[in-house]
């Protein structure tokens, strides 16, 4: 286990060198954010009552705001990663290293991700809490989001790892990747709350391991009802453990059997 | 004859085939391709048997696309033979990738292994984690290197703002640093400058002598293998074509010498003639009937011919 942790101190140290960045993520949030805003009040305006779907306006906007924060913390690039140092070869160096190569990348990203549960998620929240004044309660949902987040973040590394594990078979991706990261942000909850989408539809989403993602820790948060001690929160935590022991068996497997048919460009 | 424990690395016939799909020309053709099942087989390494004792440098040469890259990666562990026997210190590489990467070290000369945006010391301190190396092991190699090379200055520079040379250097510092059994040299002279060169010769050398390590060397520069090798292996076109001591190779070809004669016009005519089958002064004589030679040299052949001779004497 000391050997993964050097990793994540030193995804930390790296994350730290690329001060600019977080500000342009920052930067980039706040258009996004204000085009969500004016988006929302005009469906808000056009739909003519203070609550739709059980949510008011600024309830909406509480939980886009920070499913915009919950998504640059969590955001991983392993599948670019991973398919460019297929595609330039670079992928033998983390082969020859006497770790498992999962389990590198995922104490690797684990640093950055906790880098950026600082600089991006933690003061989103803050700054939301106190302009909300009171809307947003502070207890022990606090350590149950900790708990649904952790379980986020790695239901979303395998989901990662998984796709990253097609480039071995095509070694392209864009295509691919594209494909996922809609799904994920769709499905997920991460653009639009699971509530506004119709019935049937969203029955069926809520089958998929997406929501886990951001749905479920959000509104763990946000104690909505269906996520709170008296009302589903161990049933909602326990879909996330469901999952994630899942598709960690699932994703693992298919690394298996890929690696094997690895070759390896270039040299 | 040795003991099979005596060996670091062990190979017996070992071939690696790798499936390519038929690429058919034009845009139509690509279309065809992606639907293709039209595979052949392309054979990169061709039933290769070597053994290698504990603490030999060997060079291990051969022209591009020779199948230097795809053996190494065998011995690693990257890649599975497709067919033979392959031991490295004691256990199957690609069974044991993990268990096999604690004892290898590897360097390639054109990628960098080193964390790009951190000091060269926190690569080192990460290393020394990843390949849980006690305390007084790693300090002791520290000093070592204090010794051999001026330390200081690379340890708080990032990877990044390093010269090619400085970032090789720390590279080599870096595959031995865990004390590896092996290590594997990918060119690791490639893009460097004179003094340079020579500068990671001697670090490798003295390395090997302390420590003991046994070096596999793939090289084009023939200063390399001059500095460094004790023994050559040269493989073409997957096939092993040569196996011997440097030694036996200077004797072998010792009999050629390189003829260089200034013709009129100030040009150099350069002939290499086996002495053997050739004596100097009939060619000497062939080319004064074409005029007048102005100067003569004679030397003796430079491992660089010998090694060409060896590739064109196979390929032609």
């Amino acid at each position: 286990m000391r050997k993964y942790s050097a990793l994540t101190r030193a995804g930390i140290m790296q994350e730290l060198q690329f001060r600019l960045g977080t500000f342009a993520t920052i930067f980039g949030n706040l258009i996004y954010l204000t085009l969500i805003y004016n988006l929302w009040k005009a469906i808000y305006a056009s739909a003519g009552t203070e609550v739709v779907n059980g949510m008011t306006f600024s309830d909406t906007i509480i939980y886009l705001v920070l499913a915009t924060a919950l998504f640059n913390f969590l955001e991983m690039f392993i599948v670019w990663d991973m398919s460019r140092s297929i595609q330039s070869g670079a992928i033998v160096l983390d082969l020859l290293k006497p770790l498992k190569y999962r389990r590198l990348k995922f104490f690797e990203y684990f640093g950055r991700n906790v880098m950026t549960f600082f600089t991006t998620f933690l003061p989103t929240f803050i700054i939301v809490f106190f302009i909300t004044k009171g809307a947003i309660k502070i207890g022990l949902n606090i350590i149950f989001f900790m708990i649904s987040v952790v379980l986020a973040l790695m239901v979303n590394f395998y989901i990662e790892m998984f796709v990253a594990t097609i480039c071995l078979h095509t070694e392209s991706t864009w295509g691919i990747n594209i494909v996922k990261e809609s799904i994920v942000l769709l499905f997920s909850g991460a653009t639009i709350p699971l509530v506004f989408f119709p019935e049937k539809f969203r029955i069926v989403v809520e089958c998929m391991p997406f929501r886990c993602i951001y749905d479920t820790p959000l509104n763990i948060l946000l104690q909505k009802p269906g996520y709170t001690m008296d009302t589903g929160l161990w049933t909602m935590l326990g879909m996330q453990v469901v999952w994630c022991a899942g598709l960690s068996v699932v994703s693992r497997m298919f690394w298996d059997i890929s690696v094997k048919r690895i070759t390896v460009n270039g040299g | 004859m040795k003991n099979e424990k005596e060996y670091a690395i062990v190979m017996n016939g070992v071939a690696k085939e790798f499936k390519v799909l038929n690429r058919r020309e034009g845009l139509m053709g690509s279309i065809r391709d992606l639907f293709s099942r039209d595979y052949r087989t392309v054979t990169a390494v061709d039933d290769i048997s070597i053994k290698i004792p504990k603490g030999q440098i060997v060079g291990y040469l051969g022209p591009n696309g020779a199948g230097k890259s795809t053996t190494i990666k065998m011995m690693t562990g990257v890649l599975e033979p497709s067919r033979g026997e392959l031991i490295v210190n004691g256990c199957v590489p690609y069974k044991n990738r993990t268990r096999n990467a604690e004892k290898i070290g590897v360097v390639f000369g054109q990628r960098s292994q080193l964390w790009w945006s951190l000091p060269l010391i926190e690569s080192f301190k990460l290393l020394k984690e990843i390949y849980l190396i006690p305390d007084d092991e790693y300090n002791e190699m520290m000093e070592l290197y204090t010794s051999l090379v001026d330390l200081e200055p690379l340890l708080h520079k990032t990877v990044r703002q390093m010269s090619l040379g400085q970032r090789t250097l720390s590279d080599i510092l870096a595959a031995f640093l865990h004390n590896p059994q092996i290590v594997f040299l990918d060119e690791p002279t490639i893009g460097l400058d004179v003094s340079m060169k020579a500068k990671i010769r001697e670090l490798i050398k003295e390395l090997n002598r302390r420590k003991n390590t046994t070096v596999i060397l793939t090289t084009h520069d023939m200063g390399d293998v001059d500095a460094l090798c004790e023994r050559i292996v040269i493989i073409d076109h997957g096939k092993m074509i040569y196996d011997n001591d440097m030694e036996h190779l200077k004797t072998y070809y010792g009999s050629y010498r390189t003829l260089k004669l200034r013709m009129p016009g100030d040009v150099w005519e350069e002939e290499v003639i086996d002495e053997s089958q050739t004596d100097v002064m009939s060619v000497i004589s062939d080319y004064q009937k074409k005029g007048k030679i102005l100067d003569i040299k004679l030397e003796e052949i430079a491992t660089e011919e010998v090694i060409k001779k060896i590739y064109e004497g196979v390929a032609g």
